[in-house]
Parts: structure tokens; C-alpha cells; sequence
């Protein structure tokens, strides 16, 4: 009895854990894993494992801000230009495909058939072709970041209430206005679901390309420092790309969150009434 | 009338491809891109060797057994996470900075510490599939509902009881679903891990195709590539729907 006692407390969650006690638990276990690993490592001889002190140390000398100019830019510029360019050519064809049954048709095997293709295969070919110049690089990004906006949009666009479209004709809206003004607002919510996930396929593309064949770029950089053995600089290099992964999806859903305001009240309205 | 003409376009448009494709090479010329003919001259000499077979199944092998340690743990912890507050506000702060970041941060780690393996590419498999499998399973078991817990619980089921007998069956289609979301995902992790990571299987094979410049075998390893991703999707999708066909969520498609 005593168990079903404690086991309903338990599960009840919002009256069992006061807000102080919830605060102390995500604070205090980060802060315990962090001290941890520093005490943890702080004699280490591991080849593999370096003490956090030096990592940091490492970290502090390399990335602030020694070689920022050199290798953080030009990853941030390939990624972001990378990204853009996938996620507007994205929206546009998922646009352009939901409103052409036609073209859909013709092409939905073909991209079904490139979507099952792992990403990476695509940059031995694409260096293949036209070397390894920065345009590669972003155009790799590209392709890989493309297919998740673009299905989304489609299937965004796809599924739009019929009622509206029929009430869109019957304003006679033009065909601009139709597309910008209502289909591409309306789907919005999915279409950001696609975009961050063009997000994460960027930011994979991006360092994939920085490995395989560049001389610059925090992946290069990590990578040599993995293949010479300076173990603290590799560890430092994956605190930076870590943190770039976390700050640049961070972009993304403060930019959807932004443009999608209007949809989050509204359904934070609903759910309340 | 319009739905008849659906797969006939599907082809025009796929038969269109290859024609262009096999323009581009022509005016390309094929050291730098294989055409079609070509790739498929270098794709059934590649499949009549048995290494080449034993790539793809080292790169299944990987993928498979990633994922599957994956699930296990990240069911469990999912279940764990989603029925504690205490739990979810501890873990809170890791797995949030953990989730955007993708396996190939950890490759040069990964490298250093096993090697170019298969357990490295197993490994980081493992990782890639684990944070998107525990956040739906934990998801998946708040949203279990709330009557049916009660109802056990009145019938004197105790805490671990009604975890292993209400919230899991009701959570399984979650979890079925993150897996299966998850397939494809181990599946380009471990050709990841092979092409970058030198770990065995078919993302060697990219490797090594690149390094003697051989442009046909190139190709023609990533077309096998794309076809084996297409199996695997379809093959998870059936699989899903086969294990979870009793789940109300897939009762209600059939009927």
C-alpha cells in the first residue's frame, strides 16, 4: 500500500517537485558533470583523454581568437550560404511542386531515389566534377540541405484545408499573392520542421566537406590535430564544433520562432479556450 | 484518368534522367563522370565478388547493431526520463546541448580512442540514433493517458507495474516510430563512419574507389548505396506496421 502511496506521488509531477527543486536539479547535474570530468581528468596521462585544464587552455589559445579569421568564418560562411540557398531553392520547389501535379509525378521517383542516398556519397562525386574550391563546398551544403525544406513545403502546401484555397479563387487572388500571401504562410509550421532539419544536414555536410578535402575550417582543423595525435587540441576543436552545432540550430528556431508568432499564439489560444 | 498516368510519368521522368545523365557524361568525359552504362558495367562487376557483398553486410552489421543498442537503452532511459520530473529537469541540460550535435563531431574522437573498427563505427551509430529515440519515448510516455494509469492503479497495480503494463504497450508506437525514423539515419552513419573514419563496409569502399580514381566503381558503389537506402526504408516501414499492427494508432488505418 505504502508503494501505490508513493508511486501516486511520483507520478502526479506538477505538485510533487516545487519549481526550486526543479531548478536545482538542471542546474546542479550539468555543473556536477563538468566538475567531474575536470577532477576526474585532472591528472591524466591518457594519450586518449587529456585533463579539461589543458583542453580549455588549448581551446582559449586556439579558438579565441588566434584562428577565428582563418578557420571559424570560413565554416560559418560555407554553412549559413550553404543553408540559405538549399532552404530558399527548397521552398520554392516544394511551392512550385505541390501546385504542378504534373511535374511532381514526373520527378517525385527521382528525388524518392536521391533521398535514400547517405548525403556523404555526394561529395566524392561532386569533387569529382568540379574539384575542391569553396563553391563546392557550399554547393555540397546545398544539396543535402535542399530535400527537407523542399518535401516539407510540398507536403505543407499539400495539405492545406480545401476550404481555403476555394475561398483564395473565389477573392481572385493573383497567382504571386496566392502562393507568398496565403500557401506559404499557412504551411509554415511544417515547412521550419523541414528547415531544421536542413539545419542539422548542413552542419553535417559542412564539416564532412572541411575533412574530406580542405587546408582550413574547424573540421580540418579538429581532424589533423586528430591524425597528429595533439589530443587536446582535437578535444578542444570538438567543444568548438559542438558549440557551433548547438548555437547554429539555436539560430534557426529563434528565426522560426519569430516568423511564426503568430502561429504559436494562436495556438496558445486554442488550447487555452 | 490522372491517377493511371501517374507511374507512366514516374518513368518518363527517370528515363529522362539517365538520358541525362549519360549526355553529361559524354561531354564531361568519364574519367570525372561515369555514365550510365559504364556504372552498371562497374556495379555488376562489383557484385559478383563476395567482398564486395561482405561491405554491404559489415555496413548493415554496423548500422544494425548501433540501432539496436540505441533503442535498447534509449527506450529504457526514455521510460526512466518521461515518468520522473525529478529525472527530465536532471538530464534536462546535457541532452538539450547534446541534441544538435551529430555524430561527426565525435568522429575524430572516436577515431583516436577505437581506431578505424567496426566498433567505431558501431559506436558512433549508437550515439547518432540514442537522443532522438530516449526524447520520443519520453514524450511518448507523457502522453499516455492519464484514465488508463489511474484505472490500473486503482486495481492495486504498483509504480513498475503500471510502467511495464500501461505506459510501455501505450508508448511502443512511439518508440516503433523513433526507431524506425532512426533507420535511415544509422544506415548513413555508418557509411559516414567508413568514408571519413576508415571503419569497414561500403563507405570504404567510396574511399578506396576515390583514392585508385576509379570513377566507374565510384558511381557504381553510390548507386548500390541509394538502392540499399531505398530497401532499408521500405523494409522499416514494414516492419513497423508488422510489430506494432495491434497498436489503435495502426488499427485505425486499417479499418
Amino acid at each position: 500500500m505504502t508503494a501505490t502511496a508513493t508511486a501516486t506521488a511520483t507520478r502526479r509531477p506538477a505538485p510533487a517537485l516545487s519549481p526550486a527543486t526543479r531548478w536545482l536539479a538542471r542546474v546542479l547535474v550539468p555543473a556536477a558533470l563538468v566538475v567531474a570530468w575536470w577532477f576526474g581528468s585532472a591528472g591524466s596521462t591518457s594519450p586518449y583523454y587529456p585533463p579539461l585544464a589543458e583542453i580549455v587552455t588549448r581551446f582559449r589559445e586556439l579558438w579565441l581568437f588566434e584562428q577565428v579569421r582563418s578557420d571559424v568564418v570560413p565554416t560559418l560562411v560555407v554553412l549559413f550560404s550553404g543553408l540559405l540557398i538549399g532552404v530558399a531553392l527548397g521552398v520554392v520547389g516544394g511551392l512550385g511542386l505541390a501546385r504542378m501535379p504534373t511535374v511532381r509525378a514526373t520527378v517525385m521517383p527521382l528525388i524518392t531515389f536521391y533521398r535514400a542516398l547517405p548525403g556523404i556519397a555526394l561529395i566524392p562525386v561532386l569533387v569529382q566534377l568540379f574539384g575542391y574550391g569553396d563553391g563546392v563546398r557550399v554547393g555540397m551544403v546545398v544539396l543535402v540541405a535542399l530535400p527537407p525544406t523542399l518535401i516539407a513545403t510540398m507536403d505543407g502546401v499539400l495539405g492545406l484545408d480545401a476550404t481555403l484555397s476555394d475561398v483564395v479563387r473565389a477573392y481572385g487572388l493573383p497567382r504571386s499573392e496566392r502562393l507568398l500571401g496565403v500557401y506559404l504562410p499557412v504551411a509554415g509550421p511544417q515547412v521550419f520542421a523541414g528547415v531544421q532539419v536542413s539545419m542539422q544536414f548542413a552542419f553535417i555536410a559542412a564539416i564532412a566537406v572541411e575533412m574530406v578535402g580542405s587546408t582550413r575550417g574547424i573540421g580540418y582543423q579538429t581532424l589533423l590535430a586528430q591524425q597528429t595525435f595533439a589530443s587536446a587540441d582535437m578535444w578542444a576543436g570538438v567543444l568548438l564544433l559542438g558549440v557551433v552545432g548547438f548555437g547554429s540550430s539555436a539560430v534557426v528556431r529563434l528565426v522560426r520562432n519569430r516568423l511564426l508568432r503568430w502561429y504559436d499564439g494562436a495556438q496558445a489560444v486554442s488550447r487555452a479556450a | 484518368m490522372r491517377r493511371a498516368r501517374t507511374p507512366l510519368l514516374g518513368v518518363a521522368g527517370a528515363v529522362a534522367a539517365v538520358v541525362l545523365w549519360a549526355l553529361a557524361a559524354r561531354t564531361w568525359g568519364s574519367t570525372a563522370l561515369a555514365g550510365p552504362g559504364e556504372t552498371l558495367t562497374a556495379m555488376t562487376g562489383l557484385l559478383r565478388h563476395g567482398d564486395f557483398w561482405s561491405a554491404i553486410g559489415t555496413t548493415l552489421l554496423m548500422a544494425g547493431r548501433g540501432l539496436l543498442g540505441a533503442a535498447l537503452l534509449g527506450s529504457v532511459a526514455g521510460m526512466l526520463v518521461g515518468s520522473s520530473t525529478l529525472l527530465s529537469n536532471a538530464v534536462l541540460v546535457p541532452l538539450e546541448f547534446l541534441k544538435p550535435i551529430p555524430p561527426i563531431v565525435l568522429l575524430p574522437i572516436a577515431i583516436l580512442v577505437l581506431g578505424p573498427t567496426q566498433v567505431m563505427g558501431e559506436a558512433l551509430v549508437f550515439y547518432g540514433c540514442l537522443l532522438p529515440i530516449l526524447y520520443t519515448t519520453a514524450n511518448g510516455v507523457r502522453e499516455t493517458d492519464p484514465v488508463a494509469v489511474q484505472t490500473a492503479r486503482s486495481f492495486g497495480l504498483g509504480r513498475w507495474q503500471v510502467l511495464l503494463r500501461v505506459t510501455l504497450p501505450s508508448t511502443s508506437a512511439s518508440i516503433g516510430t523513433a526507431v524506425r525514423i532512426a533507420v535511415p539515419h544509422a544506415f548513413a552513419i555508418a557509411v559516414l563512419a567508413g568514408y571519413l573514419g576508415g571503419s569497414p563496409g561500403l563507405g570504404r569502399e567510396i574511399a578506396d574507389s576515390v583514392v585508385s580514381a576509379d570513377t566507374a566503381r565510384l558511381f557504381g558503389v553510390v548507386v548500390v548505396l541509394a538502392l540499399l537506402g531505398l530497401l532499408v526504408h521500405e523494409v522499416s516501414h514494414l516492419a513497423e506496421r508488422r510489430v506494432l499492427h495491434w497498436h489503435p494508432t495502426y488499427r485505425v488505418r486499417a479499418a
